[in-house]
């Protein structure tokens, strides 16, 4: 090739041609690089200039010059600082740079090209040969790529975001903590100073922070008012996964809402129909221990009651009702009722519970749940007494305790497939006591029911009798169930007054006339009284 | 002597100066965390979204290595890296070089920082919508064979090695910050290096800091861009050698 053919090739080839000093000015410019920079555009992205084509001589003379410029100062800002910080430091060090992607700046939209240099160092002056190419499609294509590459990270970024609030929310009960895990789980994110759940609608100061409202499906619960650290290196906060965080909380906080509300009715239920007044006469003593769950479970459906059957004798009744919550607290006064209602002197235990069987399947009803039914004679000390699917009563004697495992059948509605139910009965001697319990009392996850019921039979043989009201607490001391109600009957039997003084009598005569008098209504008018709780009462009475 | 390197690159960038200084003093170099050979791990989206956090890193340094009182060398946003820590812990700073040091890039009323608001968006959008050009595109041209044997190949892999995701946040904790304010609770004594040419932190910015930063020096040297650490080594050591050769001053009592 001539030297005029190589000047030409220089001037007219398809890529930009520089020469920089060692400063970066540049010294020589070719006629395609003026063409790009002064916006006449390249034969890719002017195809109907003629494809390909070289820009023409004649624009030559009237495009700027460009000699003794910079060539950071040509490209946009962003090529600019990458020159200064990244390539010229590279060109120094490494001696060349390849297809570094920046944009020259034009009269009109900023052109995409690769930048390629190689620092000369051999004489006479060091300089920097450059070429550029042009890169339009190359720089569609790589937004393409980057916006598909950043949808990912930020889809990525935000799923983990909302994961965590997701799983925070769900292992959150109660109002308090889910508020709390939906602030913590807010906060969570980097860019976030700190969140806060308003209720008092008082946004006036939430200026400089986003505010979501947070909506269950049927109520609202304020707006989370999130304030941004807004420090310069802070990652964005994704509002859209901030509204699905928000929307989540909403739902959990009703889901607390409601659960908070029909548990508090539930346990207000309960306690309504847990007998206050049980029997307390001279020769029997009768005490309730009951413990609720920790707070946040849910109600059990344990139940307790004792009511006189007639003017000697007395019905003791505790059992667990299968479910929880509201539905198993009204389950309970239901079962708590008929117990009430059908038991009648001269019955026993197996038969009652064969009637509450027929109850319980004909009003579907505490299908399956378990009780405990006994009848004591506080003139002999007989107690008689069966369990449907229950756990045995406990037996305390003279220092010391043993179940009674007699009278044992399923529970009710069950069918029995062993024929009639069964009843057991023992006689008491004066200063026993008896405990009905619940199954919260004795188990537990971390270890076998026998080792519960030998727990429980060694506390009541240390305690004795006498401590009324404090098993419970005392058994509960050292063995936390926190996770089931529990529910203690405490009998004590102190033998027929007649028999044991005869100066105590007085009062048993005394006693007589108005338990006469529930015996001459019949079995009917007590089970009545006892049901509207004048029953109970009137053993009051009777003390 | 403690040298720490701007945006953009790695403790590279000093190897024709820090190399300079070993005969009469302990060098020490290091990477900020997320650039470089740091552990990637030691990044912290929440520590390294301010300069603070960096600052807070040469204070840790320096103290783990019982170091102090050194000569805190900073380049570019270095500078006021170093600017910070010393206003937090003068103890552990005998005497600052800043090289083109600028507390604010973007100009404000009064104020010449070199860019408009527009132009630092639009760099921070660049950085958004290029990251091949960034980082990818940028990899194999570090990892290429140089033409400059000397450097060796196993320093060569390390060189300028930058996750894009940290150069972006760096980018905008750099470029977005402003420092002026901090200027005045500096009373370490200091030596401001201007480029005679420098579009990143032009000559008002270097004398800006220079005026509202008690106890310094200004030195103009005659090098052009960003980096007289690569482009113009003679010039910055000589500015360095005639500033430490001073004697010492006691440190300017507010």
């Amino acid at each position: 090739m001539t030297p005029a053919g190589r000047a030409r090739s220089w001037a007219h080839s398809p890529v930009a041609l520089l020469r920089l000093d060692a400063e970066g000015r540049i010294l020589e410019a070719n006629d395609t690089f003026l063409a790009w920079a002064n916006g006449e555009g390249t034969g890719a992205q002017a195809p109907e200039d003629g494809a390909g084509a070289p820009a023409s001589d004649a624009d030559a003379g009237t495009r700027p010059d460009v000699r003794g410029r910079r060539l950071s100062d040509l490209l946009t800002v962003g090529g600019r600082i990458y020159w200064e910080t990244h390539m010229a430091p590279i060109l120094t060090l490494q001696g060349r740079v390849d297809e570094v992607a920046v944009e020259l700046r034009t009269p009109g939209a900023p052109l995409p090209v690769l930048l390629s240099a190689v620092a000369r160092t051999e004489a006479p002056e060091p300089v920097v040969d450059v070429a550029l190419f042009a890169a339009q499609e190359r720089a569609r294509f790589e937004r393409e790529l980057v916006a598909a590459r950043e949808a990912a990270e930020h889809a990525a970024a935000r799923l983990q975001w909302v994961q965590e609030a997701t799983a925070e929310l769900s292992g959150a009960a109660g109002l308090r903590e889910v508020t709390d895990a939906l602030v913590r789980s807010v906060e969570r994110h980097p860019a976030v100073e700190s969140a806060q759940l308003r209720d008092d609608g008082a946004l006036g100061d939430a200026g400089a922070s986003l505010v979501v409202p947070v909506t269950g499906t049927r109520q609202a619960f304020g707006a989370l008012v999130v304030t941004p650290h807004r420090r310069p290196g802070d990652v964005p906060i994704d509002p859209d996964a901030l509204a699905i965080i928000a929307q989540q909380g909403g739902v959990a906080l009703e889901r607390a809402r409601l659960h908070e509300q029909s548990e508090s009715v539930a346990r207000e239920l309960q306690h309504a129909m847990l007998t206050q007044n049980l029997p307390r006469r001279a020769d029997l003593e009768v005490n309730a221990e009951y413990r609720p769950a920790v707070s946040g479970l849910e109600v059990g459906g344990d139940w307790y009651d004792a009511f006189g059957l007639d003017d000697t004798t007395v019905a003791l009744a505790l059992g667990d009702i299968v479910g929880h919550g509201l539905h198993a607290a009204t389950a309970m006064g239901q079962l708590r009722t008929a117990t009430q209602a059908l038991a009648a002197p001269g019955l026993g235990p197996a038969a009652t519970l064969e009637l509450l069987d027929q109850f319980v399947r004909r009003r579907q009803v505490g299908f399956a749940s378990t009780l405990v039914y006994a009848e004591l004679d506080t003139t002999t000390g007989t107690l008689s007494y069966a369990c449907a699917g229950h756990l045995p009563p406990l037996l305390v004697r003279d220092g010391g305790a043993e179940y009674l495992w007699e009278g044992r059948s399923a529970p009710l509605g069950v069918p029995n497939l062993r024929g009639p139910r069964a009843e057991g009965s023992v006689l008491l001697k004066p200063g026993d006591v008896v405990l009905l319990y619940t199954d919260g009392v004795v188990e537990r996850r971390d270890r076998p029911l026998r080792a519960g019921l030998d727990q429980l039979a060694a506390v009541a043989a240390e305690r004795g009798i006498g401590d009324e009201g404090e098993l419970l607490s005392h058994f509960f001391d050292a063995e936390a169930n926190q996770r089931d109600d529990a529910c203690v009957l405490h009998v004590a039997w102190h033998g027929a007054p007649a028999s044991s003084d005869g100066s105590s009598g007085g009062a048993s005569d005394g006693a007589e006339p108005a338990a006469a008098g529930l015996t001459a209504a019949g079995a009917a008018l007590a089970a009545t009284d006892a049901i509207t709780g004048l029953g109970s009462k009137s053993w009051l009475h009777l003390t | 002597m403690v040298f720490a390197h701007g945006f953009g690159c790695d403790q590279s960038m000093w190897r024709l100066v820090a190399p300079r200084f070993e005969a009469d003093h302990r060098v020490v170099l290091f990477d900020h965390a997320g650039a470089g050979g740091a552990d990637p791990a030691l990044y912290d989206d929440d520590r390294h979204a301010t300069l603070d956090g960096y600052a807070g890193d040469v204070v840790d340094l320096l103290d783990e290595l019982a170091l102090g009182p050194v000569v805190f060398v900073g380049h570019s946003v270095s500078a006021t890296i170093g600017l910070l820590a010393a206003a937090r812990r003068p103890d552990l700073f005998d005497r600052l070089v800043l090289v083109g040091p600028s507390p604010r890039y973007i100009d404000d009323d009064g104020y010449r920082g070199g860019f408009s608001t527009e132009e630092i968006d639009e760099l921070l959008a660049t950085m958004d919508t290029n990251y091949l050009g960034w980082s990818s595109v940028m990899a194999p041209v570090i990892m290429g064979n140089p033409d400059r044997p000397e450097l060796g190949a196993e320093l060569t892999e390390l060189f300028c090695r930058t996750d894009p995701t940290v150069a972006q946040r760096f980018a905008r904790a750099t470029f977005l910050s402003d420092n002026r304010a901090d200027l005045a609770a500096v009373r370490t004594p200091s030596l401001v290096v201007q480029c005679r040419e420098d579009v990143i932190a032009p000559v008002e910015v270097g004398r800006y800091v220079h005026e509202n930063l008690e106890g310094s020096r200004f030195a103009l040297i005659d090098a052009v861009g960003h980096c007289p650490n690569l482009s113009a080594p003679d010039a910055l050591v000589a500015a360095m050698r005639e500033y430490l050769s001073e004697p010492a001053r006691e440190p300017v009592v507010a």
